[in-house]
């Protein structure tokens, strides 16, 4: 489960300026048995430190991957940690295509090459995909079946299977994959918080699956633990307990707005197109559907629990103090 | 009070050390919320506390500040009161922690008099050896399936919570139909159903729980009348296979009555796929009544039990096909055995369906 220390571990971290990215620079800054750390990214993360060493990195480049390759055996890299996808779509399909997808295989390429001990992907549960034919909890040898159209979710599809296959191709490298379920808490920002941030939210007509999510420090904590053990093999990475759609909106204080999903599918498409929501008319299948995801085989293997319950994730994203007056929520009991 | 500044914006800075956390909040802009109560801010305020006390104040002054909803949307819409009231209304009937699988204490509680309405004055069931189901511990209960709607699951969950003196709460396992249903199947959901997948049957039965399978499943609730009270085919035995891994016993269950309460007289398929359901069903008084005809006659209902059957095979045995299916057909032979001795108990057969 947990490896022994080993010293003068050099991690490098692509998508530093993301959420966990940063929270995992942080960590690892803290953390004596890494020597160095190599944040790539293509601007400067907020986090900085004397281990850390920034260094500007696009992998949406054609020849990254030879740059990657070379910075990989110059720097003696251990533990590569493959964090540079997106939290939130984005009309620039293009773009996001050749960073996620592409950028993987550059990824891949680097590491095919130089062969680092341990491979980190972050991924999400999205990759299941919400289904009429899932079952209530999703486990880590489930099918992949992403999103009929959407490209959010079938970019991260495609790059996970890039990894999957490069783990067969390459047994001496330990790859671990983590599905994170919908990260929820006061400072990270994707789709889901922007979603619960607007006031009114779109409920499908009659229909309430039950959701889960993961608080943000629960979420950087099996980061940091999966860079730290030598478990390989994806992981899903999920909070505790899960709630109906509804009662989600309702602890929020938003107002569910019901609408059959023919005109739910034509309003999100049109709000979509010219831009005024985040989500696309994909997204709605997922308050049609369930997409639950099971952790534990992380709690197994990683030695990962979860620490907050789904309600106190929710109001602790909301801004409300646990009713034990804890000023630090990760020590609250939820 | 006398160093205190004017601007109390300043005074509420992110470097104060009476606001505990300030870089959590999602917005920096602390001093919109700041609590005015200036007899707290004078005197030496922590010096002469202990610790319980200090954090007893600080929950205080965090439950002062606490916004309920996001900064940013408090600029917007500075009706907090009316939003706190909103949060509370919203959560009215719910409960804000359901089990793994959806179940809602409160929702659950909500709809309770309808099943004991359904129960004691409409279906007046009589349920039969309801004491051999085990006070705790997995059993698999299997039980033939009827009616256009699932009231015999409701029923034989309402059964055990009410007359067994355990108590216990059974998971019916609902078939992708009616669980996709709007309206219907999220109040399945909430009130104990599960979705009828062999994944969730066997994490139910792991945890010990109670499941009800109907393994009739849709050909069971498409039975039209004049195939009334005969049991289809068993599915493909998926439900022996979950009892041999799990080591669940089985108990057969017969319902008598369903027929009646929704008697299928035809069915039409036409348009029927376009709304995402298999049949529009016709009965007496469906569709001519509008919604209305959904809801059942008062068929005198009858609900059996049988003994549990533990089956003695290794868990390997789930792979024997033959071995599966052979023990399907009994266990479905014995149901059909059980109505036949329920019907034999009315009087006449179709009057006394109603009658009792």
């Amino acid at each position: 489960m947990s490896s022994p220390p080993r010293p003068g571990r050099v991690v490098a971290v692509t998508g530093a300026c993301t959420y966990l990215g940063g929270e995992l620079l942080r960590r690892l800054e803290e953390d004596p048995r890494y020597e160095r750390v190599l944040a790539l990214d293509i601007r400067p993360p907020s986090v900085t430190g004397a281990k850390i060493e920034l260094i500007k990195l696009d992998l949406t480049q054609p020849t990254v991957d030879s740059e990657l390759a070379t910075l990989l055996e110059r720097h003696q890299v251990d533990t590569f940690v493959h964090g540079a996808f997106l939290s939130h779509p984005t009309h620039a399909a293009e773009w996001a295509h050749e960073l996620e997808d592409v950028g993987t295989m550059h990824v891949l390429n680097a590491c095919a090459g130089v062969e680092p001990r341990r491979l980190v992907m972050i991924s999400t549960t999205l990759v299941y995909g919400a289904h009429p034919k899932n079952p209530n909890f999703l486990t880590e040898d489930s099918e992949l079946r992403g999103h009929r159209d959407s490209r959010f979710v079938n970019d991260k599809v495609r790059a996970e299977r890039q990894v999957q296959r490069f783990a067969k191709e390459h047994p001496d490298v330990e790859v671990c994959i983590l599905r994170f379920a919908p990260i929820l808490g006061p400072t990270v920002s994707n789709m889901y918080t922007r979603f619960f941030r607007r006031p009114v939210a779109p409920v499908m007509m009659g229909h309430d699956p039950l959701m889960q999510f993961v608080h943000e420090q629960d979420a950087a904590f099996a980061l940091q633990k999966a860079v730290e053990s030598d478990a390989a093999g994806a992981f899903n990475i999920v909070g505790k307990g899960v709630l109906p759609y509804t009662t989600v909106l309702a602890l929020l204080g938003r107002v569910p707005v019901p609408m059959p999903q023919l005109v739910a599918r034509q309003v999100t498409k049109l709000l979509w197109a010219t831009q005024l929501v985040g989500s696309p008319p994909s997204f709605l299948d997922f308050l049609l559907y369930l997409c639950v995801a099971d952790g534990d085989k992380a709690k197994r293997e990683l030695g990962f629990s979860p620490r907050l319950s789904i309600k106190r994730t929710i109001l602790d994203f909301l801004g409300v103090a646990p009713e034990d007056g804890a000023t630090d929520v990760a020590r609250a009991q939820a | 009070m006398s160093d205190k500044p004017d601007d109390d914006d300043e005074w509420y800075s992110d470097s104060d050390p009476r606001v505990p956390d300030a870089s959590a909040w999602p917005d920096g802009d602390l001093g919109f919320l700041a609590y005015h109560d200036h007899r707290d801010r004078s005197g030496p305020i922590y010096s002469d506390l202990g610790e319980g006390e200090l954090r007893e104040l600080e929950r205080r002054v965090e439950q002062q500040r606490t916004p309920v909803f996001p900064i940013d949307l408090r600029k917007r819409l500075p009706l907090e009161a009316v939003w706190r009231r909103w949060r509370s209304l919203a959560m009215w009937g719910r409960s804000d922690v359901v089990d793994d699988f959806g179940r809602d204490p409160r929702a659950t509680a909500r709809w309770e008099w309808l099943f004991e309405f359904l129960y004691t004055k409409w279906f007046r069931v009589q349920a039969i050896g309801v004491d051999n189901i085990p006070d705790e511990g997995r059993a698999l209960l299997v039980a033939n399936h009827a009616g256009t709607l699932p009231y015999d699951s409701a029923m034989v969950m309402h059964a055990v919570r009410r007359d067994h003196p355990a108590r216990r709460d059974v998971r019916p396992l609902v078939e992708d139909t009616v669980f996709h249903l709007p309206f219907l199947g999220p109040i399945m959901n909430r009130i104990g159903g599960v979705r009828a997948d062999p994944e969730n049957a066997e994490r139910l039965l792991l945890k010990d729980e109670l499941v009800a399978v109907f393994p009739e499943g849709e050909k069971g609730m498409g039975k039209l009348w004049k195939d009334r009270y005969r049991l289809q085919r068993f599915g493909r035995g998926g439900f022996v296979k979950l009892a041999l891994r799990t080591g669940a016993p089985i108990i057969p269950v017969a319902v008598v009555g369903a027929e009646e309460a929704a008697p299928m007289l035809g069915k039409v398929t036409w348009f029927a796929k376009n709304i995402g359901i298999p049949w529009i069903p016709v009965t007496p008084t469906f569709p001519w009544f509008g919604p209305a005809g959904l809801l059942p006659l008062p068929s005198k209902w009858f609900v059996e039990f049988a003994e549990p059957i533990v089956l003695e095979y290794p868990p390997e045995a789930a792979e024997d096909r033959l071995l599966v299916n052979r023990l399907a057909d009994q266990i479905r032979t014995q149901i059909q055995t059980m109505i036949e001795g329920l019907l034999g108990k009315r009087r006449s057969p179709l009057l006394a369906a109603f009658l009792g």
